[in-house]
Formats: C-alpha cells, structure tokens, sequence
C-alpha cells in the first residue's frame, strides 16, 4: 500500500507538468492584466489547486482500496468468520417469537439478525436455515444461493407450534455432518425457552460443530398464557349449566393480576381476576349456562393481552353430552371384585362413578341376559334391550339362539354390540348361535406364553399395532402410541375365514399380524369384536392408559355418540378425526378461512375422516352435505385447536441445556472485535472524487 | 507613399547601426521627394570676411568673385537645432512579440533620426532610461564623428537589452536641466507604459518650456491585439508579477484597457501640443520615420516655437 500510496505523486506531476505546459509569455502590459482579470486568476488557482487535491485523493484511495484496509469495532452480534465454510442458522420460529420487544416481534429481530450473519458469512458459505419450531419438517439443504436463503428469512413468520429447539439442533449437526467443510458452525437464533431443550438427549456430543448461540433476549420474558380449559356439565347450574375451568400460569418473576374473561359463541358472558405468584399456575372456575338451543357450542377465555398475545386466548368446544346407555353382561363374575371379568370396563365406562361420567352402566349376568327374551316372562328379570345404546359381552358363553334372535333384532335396529372373549367362549359354541351378532367366526385361541418359562413370558407377548388411526376409536391416540402399544396380548382369540369383507374391518392387529380388532355393520347397527378379553385375563391392557379412552371411544362409537369434550384437547398440529355418518361432503372451515374439503373417494364408504391441517388456534367449523344434498353447519362435529401449553413458558434454559461446542470447527480467536471492510467506502469515495474532478474541469 | 518598405525585422539583420541608421533615412528621404516636402531649418543671414577656422564650405564664392575678397555666408541660425533623443531602455521595452523587440524598433529609429539631424550639420544627444544603476547621456554635437560616437552607444544599450523600471520621465526632466531654456528638440521613443504618468506628465512640462517634442509612442502588434490562446502564464518583465489566466476569457477586457490607455496617453500629449506618433514594431522603420519627418515640416517655425 505505502508503495501504491506513492500514486500521489502522478496528479502532482502532472499538475506541475501541466502547469509548466502552460504557456509563459513576458509579456510588458502585465498591469492591464493584472488590473483586469485579478479575480479570475484567483479563481482560476482555486480551481486548480482543488482538481490537484481531488486528483491526489482519488490517486490515494485507489492504492489504499486495492489494499482492501479494514478497522475493527466492537463485536456486536456473535463471532463470524467470513470465508469457505459449513454454517446452519437454526431460527426459533415457535409462537413465542411473537413476542413483542419494544413494540417489535422478536422473529422480526431474530431473521435481521440472522440476514447479517449471513452477509458476514460471505459467498463462500454453504449455509442452511433450520426452523425450530415443533414439526417444522421442510427440507433444508446447505447452499450458496444466499439469495433464496434471504427471502426464505424475510418469509418467516411465527408459526403456531412451540419450540424444539434440540431437534432442530439435532437436524443442523445433521447437515453439516454431510459437508466436506471442516469449518462447521451451528448460529443459534433463538429465545433458548428451557422447553425447547431437552436435557436427556443432547442434539450432538463432543464431535459436534461449533455452537454460536444469540442471546437475543433482553431481559427476562415475562409472560402470561391460558394454559388449560375444560369444560364439563354442571348439574348444579341446571340442565344446560357448564363449569369452564381455565388454568392460567404466570411465566415471570413478578406478581401478576390477570383479568379475565369467558366468552361463548363469541359473546362475553363473564369475566374474572386472578392473583398470581411469580411462576404460579392458577384455575379459574367459570359457571355458564348454554345459550337455550344449543347443544354445542365453542368456548374461549382469554386474559388481558401481555406481550405473547397468541397464548393468551383458549378455546373449547361445550356440548350437552348424550348419556350412554350400556349394558354389561358378565360371563365370568366373581364374588372377588378384581377378578371379575368386568372390573376394570366398568370402572374405565364410569370413571370415579360420577354420575356426569357420560356413561349409564348396567351389569348383568349372562344368565340375567335371559330378561331380554320377552318369552322368558315370569321366569327371569325382564330386561327391554330398547333402553340401552350398547351392549358388551364380556366372556359370555355362547347364548341361546332366541336370545341371540332378539339382540339380533335389536342391532340391526341400530344397536351396538361389543363381544371380549374369554375361557369361558367355546369358538364352536358360537359357531352355531351367535354368528349374526359377530363381524366374523372365532376360532380357537392361542397362548404366546404357552411352554414359556415366566422370564420369557414378556418377551412373547403380542402388542397392537397397525391400527386405523384414522377411526373415531382410535383418534385420541397418536400413531404407535405407547399406551397402546405397550400393552402385552399373552392370549388371543383367532379368527375363522370369511368372505363377508364388504361390511367387515380389521381395526387393529398384532404383531403376528393376528386381528385385534373387528368391526362389521348389520342392518343399521354396529358389532365390535375384540379378539382377546377385557379383562387381565389373557392381556394387560387394562393396567395401560390407553384402555380408559379405548373402551370409552368403542362404547360411544358403538353408540354413535362420540364424546365432543374431548375435541377440545386437539393442539395445533395434531390430527382430528371427523365421523362422517351419512354425509358425502364435508367442509372443514378453520380460523383462517377454508381448510380442506373432503368429497368423492375421499369420504365415500368411510365412517370417518382425518383432517390435518391444523396449523392455527381456534375454532374449526365444519360443514356437511348429506345423502339428500342438504348442507348446514355440523356443529355436533365442529372442533377447537389450541396451542401447546409447553411453548408459554419462556423461562431461559441453563448453558448446561446447549448441546457441547463441537471441536470440527477452527477455534475463535480471544478477542471480541470484528473486521469492518473499508474498500467498499474507498471504491465509493473514488466514484464521488471522480465526479467532482468531471465537474471542476469541465468548469 | 513609400513603395518599397524593408521590414524592420529584415532591416535588423543589416550589419552595423550606421548602415541601418543610413538605410533607413535614405528610404525615409526617397519617400520625401515623391511627397514633395521641402524645407530647411538653416536660412542666410549676411557675410563676414573669412578669417581661418571658418568652413571652406561656407565661402561665398561668387562674392569672392565679384570682389576678389573671401566672404563667408553667415546663417540664421547656425546649428542652432538640437535634438535630444530620449531612448526608453526600460524592461518593458524588451517586448517582442513575433518581431523586433520595442527596444531595437525605438533604437532604429533614434539612430536614423540622428543621422538625419547630424547630417544637416545639428546637433544631436542621447539619453537612455531604464535602468537607474546606468547613467548614458551622449551630449548634443553637430561633428560627423559625433555621429559614430552617439551610434555606439545606442547599438551598445541596444546589445545590451531593456533593463530596469526607471520611467522616462528621469530623463525627459534631465533634458529641461541641461537645455537651460534654450529650445531644442526632444523626441521619446518608448511604450509609455508607465504606471503613475509621470511621462506624459514630463512631456507636457518640456512643452510648455517652448520645447519641440515628439514621441513615437512604440507598441508591439501583440500589445494591440493580445493574440494568445490556452492556458498563459504571463510574467511581467519589469516586476515578479506572474498570472496564470486563460486569454479568451479577459481578451476582451484587455482590448477595452488598451483602447482607454491610446486614448488618454494620445489626448494628453496632443492637448499638450506634443507630436504624437503611435507605431508598431511591425510597422517599417523609415515609414515611422517619415511620419514623423512630415509631422515636423507640417508645423510652421512660429507655432512650433509658441
């Protein structure tokens, strides 16, 4: 540069060659001159001099600018170095980047800061972003195409979802893996909410790359969220009365009063406060009674808007449940409570036996079942099979076939049956009688666990697996949920051959492949079996979580009265299962307008449908068209999603949460300055000393 | 009209003062019988019996006929014109702009005139102006060998070149000491160019002493026209001024100066009675000349001498 400087000299030569080029004329009227044009010569001097000045500077900035010279600041943002290199930018997209700093969404700040990263980065870098929110799956690959990666950043919005971060971390380590760059940089850009983070399963270990983490935060994130609502009858408020309790949690350090209110189909009917403690969860109870014609409605409570507005409203879904009806006949009953054959249904039909549990149970035995023949009269207990909406025969031997005529009857007539095998069923028994209540014919059992010794007892078991999940009966379950399929199947039912596959289906299997569960429609009704008993006896599903919403989903199912409560625990994201009936087309309507139209092969001979696509809180409205072409408004199927309640908590993770920073990448250096290029200024100045040399000598 | 004029470059390039000095009045004079001017300032008076030391050439040889007896012719006047010849050597003199500088034009022209003025049997001196460290003053003689004398030292100021910044005024002042009244004819040849007019000043002062004064007021073509294009340095030869300008731009500025400067300078000493005689370097030397002869038979003894 000190030899590139020396370019000064050349305007200053050939300024003074230029001024010795002029002309010089001894000239004996000089005063005239002098008198006449002593202005202009100033003038002339001045600008002379001044194009000598621009001249030497454009010279001197060329010479300094080809030897690109840099300065060096105070680091504001985290350590980037420019060149050849791998580098993932992973960007909390959960709802929490809503979060308004100064009047401003922090995704806003986050993908700034996230473009000038990128800009630091240089050409060179193959670069890839990696959203962070929960099942944010879109592809993502390293490239040098900043361009698109700078419109990808300036599309993000917040989604819906909360945060993930160690998956997400997990998938940029990912990345780079694939890289041949030994410089590999993971720049996280995120609120670091200890709920993204998951301690036991660190995204990478040692080996990873380098982590650069954003502390973007300033300060602590205060924040306050409806976390829960619920709603059940309250009988105490009369037929149509509701309890709506709304949890709400206050995700701060600091006292919170919180003002509430409930509002149903979009009018406030009450509101309330809350006190809450830093940290503290609180519920709050509201008593409101159905607008008079509805039998279902939505819900919402919402709190006074903090600075995460999107968690603070929740919505669900009210509804006067129908009361199911069912009867329970007991093949194997026993004096000791536990080993009876109905001990855990009965209790999983009518949990804590609280009369708002939906469910009416009767339990019979199955000679009691005898009632049901009107020819029995004045010998047994009369029992009119009209009053209940499903009947479950639970190790029932094979019944007489005039009392398999009457349920036959009765379930073609719309009745619901559900049959659990058992010691006590002889498959050739049933054989003979009670094939028109059964989907298919039993055939004899088979022990997993026959000749095992008790260690190897587990290890046989069957599990369920391949269910339809898009069943009503299955919707509260997620795919290979464990509390399904944890269960162990020691012994099971086989079924015989049949070619009555029109109303039949397999709604589960075992790991043999062997069927779980069968369905068939007879006449108007629907008959259930179930391969294995429902009680202990030949499984241990009983003692799984997933027998309660199993049962009870059958039962109403069964029933055709499904439990619209429940809709209301649908989180964004998730799948919801709509019972189609009779209609031929269906219109999911979400918060953002129409979300999916389901017709043609996509509901025709479909009991159900499963719709996905529920990216926004609120209410999903559903409207159907029956056989007959009517369309209104399916309130009975409308739903509600809210946010997962885990995402409201913004507490900062611990350092210990972060993933190691990896050795593949070139060690910082110590100090925390950074390079500022100042070529780009010099080329500009040269433009502008350019310019103003133009202009004086055109002058 | 002069029919044949040498130009006063070529005429510069002739070999010694004395022959240019001859050239010159010789075209001069050619000129002035085609433009049948005649006259003489010498006229006759009576005789006197000569005795030895008068002029062979002033016996009246037909008196000496009549009367066997030598006569001289006694004149008017005799010799009694003396012409001062005032040189402006000053540096501003030393301007050339395509031709002879103003110096070597205003010397040409003196050592004609003195020619002239010694060949008709009147005296003539010399003083130079210019340069104060240098004190030239040829006396006023009438002796042919004064001629040599006074042309040397002209051709050595000449040779010499224009120095100085002293106005000729010192000298025009100089000459009203040394005639001490008596009437004598003076003639400047300079540039004038002289910042406080102390020269014009001078020149009417030695009119109003009932002296005959010319100027040949000598300018160079470039001074007139001021011809010069692109970017000029112009040095003053007579200080260290210096002034880098573009012509174009103050060329007519400059015009408008020169013009009121001709003006004044011609109004001032033609109001004083001065003949007046505005010339350029490229103008020939015996045309200058003969102006200036011409101008001269033109006025009458009386008015001259009022």
């Amino acid at each position: 540069m000190l030899v590139g400087i020396l370019a000064i000299g050349v305007p200053i030569a050939i300024h003074l060659i230029g001024r010795r080029r002029a002309r010089v004329v001894k000239f004996a009227a000089l005063d005239f001159l002098l008198a006449t044009k002593r202005k202009t010569a100033k003038r002339l001097r001045l600008r002379e001099r001044l194009v000598l000045l621009v001249r030497a500077l454009v010279c001197a900035a060329i010479a300094i600018a080809l030897a690109k010279p840099f300065t060096s600041c105070e680091r504001k943002g985290p350590l980037v170095t420019r060149g050849p290199q791998a580098a993932v930018l992973v960007i909390d997209d959960s709802f929490a980047s809503g979060y308004l700093v100064d009047g401003k969404p922090w995704l806003k700040t986050a993908t700034d800061e996230a473009r000038r990263i990128l800009r630091q980065l240089g050409p060179e870098a193959e670069v890839a972003i990696v959203r962070a929110a929960e099942a944010s799956d879109q592809p993502s690959e390293l490239t040098r195409d900043h361009m698109r990666l700078r419109d990808q950043l300036l599309a993000l919005e917040p989604t819906a979802r909360p945060a993930d971060t160690t998956r997400a971390l997990a998938r940029a380590a990912q990345l780079l893996a694939s890289s041949s760059h030994s410089r590999k940089t993971v720049y996280l850009i995120s609120l670091l909410a200890r709920t993204g983070l998951r301690t036991d399963e660190p995204a990478w270990g040692k080996d990873g790359p380098a982590l650069v983490t954003l502390d973007l935060r300033s300060g602590k994130l205060a924040n306050l969220a409806v976390t829960s609502l619920k709603v059940d009858p309250d009988p105490g408020a009369g037929s149509r009365g509701m309890a709506f309790d709304a949890e709400v949690g206050n995700f701060s350090d600091v006292q919170a009063k919180v003002e509430l209110q409930l509002a149903i189909a979009g009018r406030v009917v009450a509101r309330g406060a809350l006190e809450l403690g830093p940290g503290e969860k609180k519920l709050k109870r509201f008593l409101a009674a159905l607008p008079a014609g509805t039998r279902v409605t939505d819900a919402s409570v919402s709190l006074s808007g903090d600075s995460l507005r999107v968690d603070d409203q929740r919505w669900v879904s009210a509804s006067l449940r129908d009361q199911v009806r069912v009867l329970l006949v007991d093949g194997d009953p026993r004096t000791v409570r536990h080993d009876d054959e109905l001990f855990y249904l009965e209790a999983a039909l009518r949990p804590g036996d609280r009369e708002d549990s939906g469910t009416s149970v009767r339990t019979i035995t199955a000679e009691e079942l005898a009632g049901i023949d009107p020819k029995t009269r004045g010998r047994a207990p009369q029992i009119d099979i009209a009053d209940f909406d499903v009947v479950v025969l639970a190790n029932v031997s094979a019944l007489p076939a005039e009392r398999v005529a009457v349920l036959a009857d009765w379930l073609r007539a719309g009745g619901g049956i559900l049959i659990a095998p058992g010691d006590h069923v002889d498959p050739a028994a049933y054989d003979k009688t009670m094939l028109p209540l059964m989907p298919q014919s039993l055939r004899d059992p088979i022990d997993t666990t026959w000749g095992a010794s008790p260690e190897d007892r587990d290890s046989r078991a069957l599990h369920l697996v391949k269910w339809e999940a898009d069943h009503p009966i299955f919707a509260p379950f997620a795919k290979d949920d464990t509390m399904l399929a944890d269960a162990k199947f020691f012994k099971i039912a086989l079924l015989g051959p049949t070619t009555a596959t029109a109303d039949r289906k397999v709604l589960a299997r075992f790991t043999n492949g062997a069927a779980a569960l069968v369905e068939a429609s007879i006449g108007s009704g629907r008959t259930l079996l179930f391969t294995s008993s429902i009680d202990r006896d030949w499984n241990d599903l009983p003692i799984h979580p997933g027998y309660l919403p199993l049962v009870q989903q059958a039962v109403r199912h069964l029933a055709r009265k499904h439990a619209h409560g429940t809709q209301g625990d649908h989180l964004v994201g998730g799948s919801v299962v709509l019972a189609t009936g009779d209609l031929r087309r269906l219109e999911v309507r979400g918060p953002e307008g129409l979300g999916a139209v389901f017709e043609g092969d996509r509901i025709t001979g479909r009991s159900s449908v499963r719709f996905g696509k529920t990216d926004r809180p609120g209410i999903y409205h559903v409207v159907g068209t029956d056989q007959t072409g009517a369309t209104r408004d399916r309130d009975e199927l409308a739903f509600v999603v809210n946010l997962d309640p885990r995402g409201s908590d913004l507490t900062a993770a611990p350092a210990s949460a972060l993933p190691p920073s990896g050795t593949s990448s070139a060690a910082p250096p110590a100090d925390n300055r950074r390079r500022v290029e100042l070529w780009h200024a010099l080329a500009a100045l040269v433009l502008l000393l350019l310019l103003a040399e133009g202009f004086l000598v055109q002058r | 009209m002069l029919r044949e004029r040498i130009d006063p470059v070529q005429l510069s390039r002739l070999g010694t003062l004395p022959i240019k000095a001859r050239v010159i009045v010789e075209g001069a004079l050619s000129g002035l019988h085609r433009a049948s001017v005649h006259g003489s300032s010498v006229e006759f008076s009576e005789h006197k019996e000569y005795s030895p030391g008068d002029e062979l050439r002033h016996v009246d040889w037909k008196a000496f006929a009549k009367g066997d007896r030598y006569y001289v012719k006694q004149y008017e006047q005799e010799s009694q014109l003396t012409v001062y010849l005032v040189l402006d050597a000053s540096a501003s003199m030393a301007f050339a702009g395509g031709g002879i500088a103003k110096l070597e034009y205003a010397g040409l022209s003196l050592a004609a005139l003195a020619y002239l003025v010694i060949q008709q049997q009147d005296k003539a001196g010399l003083i130079a102006c210019g340069d104060r460290e240098i004190d030239t003053l040829v006396p006023p003689r009438a002796r042919s060998t004064h001629l040599h004398d006074l042309l040397s030292v002209l051709d050595q100021l000449m040779t010499r070149g224009a120095t100085g910044d002293e106005s000729p005024a010192t000298a025009l002042h100089r000459i009203a000491e040394l005639t001490r009244r008596r009437r004598a004819l003076v003639v400047l040849a300079s540039d004038l160019f002289d910042p406080d007019d102390e020269t014009l000043a001078a020149l009417a002062m030695l009119r109003a002493q009932r002296h005959d004064v010319s100027v040949l007021h000598i300018l160079d073509p470039h001074e007139r026209e001021f011809p010069y294009e692109g970017l000029t340095e112009f040095h003053s030869l007579e200080s260290t001024n210096r002034m880098l300008v573009n012509p174009a731009a103050i060329r007519r500025d400059y015009h408008e100066r020169m013009q009121a400067f001709l003006t004044r300078a011609r109004g001032v000493l033609t109001a004083a009675g001065v003949d007046y005689h505005l010339t350029s370097t490229d103008r020939p030397l015996e045309a200058t000349l003969l102006d200036l002869l011409v101008a001269r038979a033109r006025l009458q003894p009386g008015k001259r001498a009022s």
